[in-house]
């Protein structure tokens, strides 16, 4: 256990500021920036409009949480720990009635959002974290990270280097208890998986796990899941191939769903990948207020890693009028980050990302990702032999 | 590329090397006028912006900060594509990150646009005086080696401090200057220019 005593600090303190923040039309007509800590200990600036949105959502989540004590009080305590539809047929076939209806209601209240006390107990029963926990003994993360104590490795070096850079400033992670635990959770992963070892994003990633976890070992567990089984394979091996798949599907789900935003850009020389990469690889913990990126990850652990395509669709939906107006590289940066940094309002993304971009299924997906495969290693590859020759020639 | 209209030139630039060579701490120095000890790391690349007035021109940079781990090398292509100049950064404490930043010149030369402007930055100037005697030969080695490259490359050379600030507005001016102004036709040899080696080392004696 660590630090959850602090983390409930941290949302009475924010509770607390909350009347403070308040902002009078004179701050209003003077633009002013406040900064504050948010529910989970991350520096916020932003304007006053932002603190009113901040203010509105804090008061939707509380709603939200409402409905899910009345769904508790009526459908019995943990209804929703039941095995999701999406997880084979076999299961589907011998769903009740009673469980399909639950599983409707539960894929839509969790695009809503789960309630942040809520969040250690689904995310680990939903995204398959506590199955992948059961198969192997109680003492596995402690035998694992006790076997490893004092190792060094190339990725134990690029972990130690990272620490102090992961959410520098943040009030528990970038303290030396902080940087123990993440420590902890990154090096006993290298070793589980010598494969990925460890991957520069997978740092803020964890980091995020830790604080909305209770545990660093379900933290742990959470980061198995989401590489092993959540996201596609090879996002964070070698030559990173998972993810420049990911980056070709989705500049095709671009044309497709938004086709006047990825002609102009095109027509711009702008690779949309130039901002998509990160998005995909720190799973929008580094662009999103810390509430948002947490509400699409409540999406992610539930519905998969096609989520990240609505996400990443919906923000460059959001700008459309914007964007196809802009005439440089450096301004549609700017559209991106700037609306990025203050989706303050969770429920203003997702409802475009999943209500305006239209349905895609997994199955879609993943044939489009298996389409892209070949050209993506073909690229690589070529790469590769490229530089090889370059290394020949030289000598 | 970079782009020209009434001197105004627009020029994307690109930031290669190895991981901790001060890569991001370069650009936000230029940048905003900060060091910052521990700054976040780079996942994929990082967008910055910031204008130049050189004599002749004014100069829009488009920076991209690219990650350095090994593994991210297979997105460069996608941030140097095009780019007009690109800045090349080594740790001078450390034989790894020449040796990589080598083999970046090696893939720009062969893949980039062939009038790209590069330097090669030897970062972390400040270090050398901080560092005892014995160690300090074998950077000083290592510059002197960086110079050498330098020249036979075509790239041109300075030592750097993010920390203290030295040399960074500096590169990107000597940058700025060397980018083609009309068509991106010139021919960049004959612009090469080393940055008086022997009294760069002597000079960062001087940094505090």
């Amino acid at each position: 256990m660590y630090g959850t005593q602090s983390k409930r600090d941290l949302a009475l303190e924010f509770q607390s500021q909350i009347p403070i923040l308040r902002p009078s039309i004179h701050a209003r007509r003077a633009n002013l920036t406040v900064k504050f800590q948010d529910l989970y200990g991350f520096t916020v600036e932003g304007n006053v409009d932002d603190v009113n949105v901040l203010n509105e959502v804090r008061e939707k989540v509380r709603q939200q949480g409402r409905v899910w004590w009345a769904l508790e009080a009526s459908k019995g305590a943990n209804w929703y720990l039941q095995p999701s539809i999406s997880e084979g047929q076999s299961l589907k076939a011998s769903l009740k009635l009673s469980a399909m209806a639950n599983a409707i209601t539960l894929k839509r209240l969790i695009r809503k959002g789960i309630p942040p006390v809520l969040r250690p107990k689904i995310w680990f029963s939903l995204s398959g974290a506590a199955k992948k926990k059961s198969t192997v003994p109680d003492s596995y993360y402690n035998d694992l990270t006790k076997a490893v104590e004092g190792k060094v490795t190339p990725a134990t070096r690029q972990i130690d280097h990272d620490l102090p850079r992961t959410f520098p400033g943040h009030s528990w992670l970038d303290t030396p208890e902080g940087h123990a635990t993440l420590r902890r959770v990154l090096v006993g992963y290298s070793f589980r998986d010598s494969d990925v070892g460890y991957c520069q994003g997978l740092n803020y990633v964890a980091a995020l796990l830790l604080l909305v976890m209770k545990t660093e070992e379900d933290a742990f567990w959470m980061l198995a899941v989401l590489l092993e089984n959540v996201l596609v394979s090879d996002c964070y091996t070698t030559n990173l191939s998972g993810c420049h798949v990911e980056q070709r599907v989705f500049k095709d789900l671009l044309a497709k769903k938004c086709p006047r935003i990825a002609t102009h850009l095109e027509a711009l020389e702008f690779d949309v990948s130039l901002v998509a990469t990160e998005w995909f690889l720190c799973l929008f913990s580094k662009s999103l207020p810390s509430e948002t990126t947490l509400r699409v990850w409540d999406v992610l652990f539930y519905e998969g890693a096609k989520v990240l395509f609505h996400v990443a669709l919906a923000i460059f939906k959001m700008k459309e009028e914007e964007l196809i107006h802009s005439h440089h590289v450096g301004d549609v940066i700017n559209i991106l980050q700037k609306t990025t940094h203050h989706l303050f309002d969770p429920d203003e993304l997702l409802t475009v990302a999943f209500d305006k971009i239209g349905s895609m299924t997994t199955n879609t997906i993943s044939k489009q990702r298996k389409k892209q495969e070949p050209a993506v290693m073909a690229e690589l590859d070529q790469r590769l032999r490229r530089l090889n020759s370059l290394k020949l020639d030289d000598k | 590329m970079a782009t020209t209209g009434n001197k105004n030139i627009n020029a994307k630039l690109v930031l290669l090397g190895d991981v901790g060579a001060g890569k991001s701490s370069l650009v936000l120095r230029f940048v905003k006028g900060q060091f910052i000890e521990f700054q976040e790391s780079t996942i994929g690349a990082a967008f910055f912006s910031q204008t130049l007035a050189v004599n002749d021109a004014t100069v829009k940079f488009e920076i991209w900060d690219t990650a350095g781990q090994e593994r991210y090398h297979s997105l460069a292509p996608m941030y140097y594509r095009g780019a007009a100049a690109a800045i090349i950064v080594y740790d001078i404490t450390n034989q790894a990150s020449f040796e990589r930043a080598k083999k970046w010149v090696q893939e720009l030369q062969a893949q980039g646009n062939p009038n790209m402007v590069m330097a090669l930055a030897g970062n972390k100037a400040d270090l050398l005086d901080a560092k005892k005697v014995e160690a300090e030969a074998s950077t000083l080695v290592l510059l002197l080696e960086a110079q050498a490259y330098a020249q036979e490359h075509g790239l041109f050379f300075m030592e750097t401090s993010a920390k203290t600030a030295a040399n960074v507005n500096e590169v990107f001016y000597e940058i700025a200057k060397r980018l083609p102004r009309v068509q991106p036709a010139q021919n960049s040899s004959g612009m090469v220019l080393m940055d008086r080696p022997a009294e760069r080392i002597a000079s960062t004696s001087c940094c505090s």
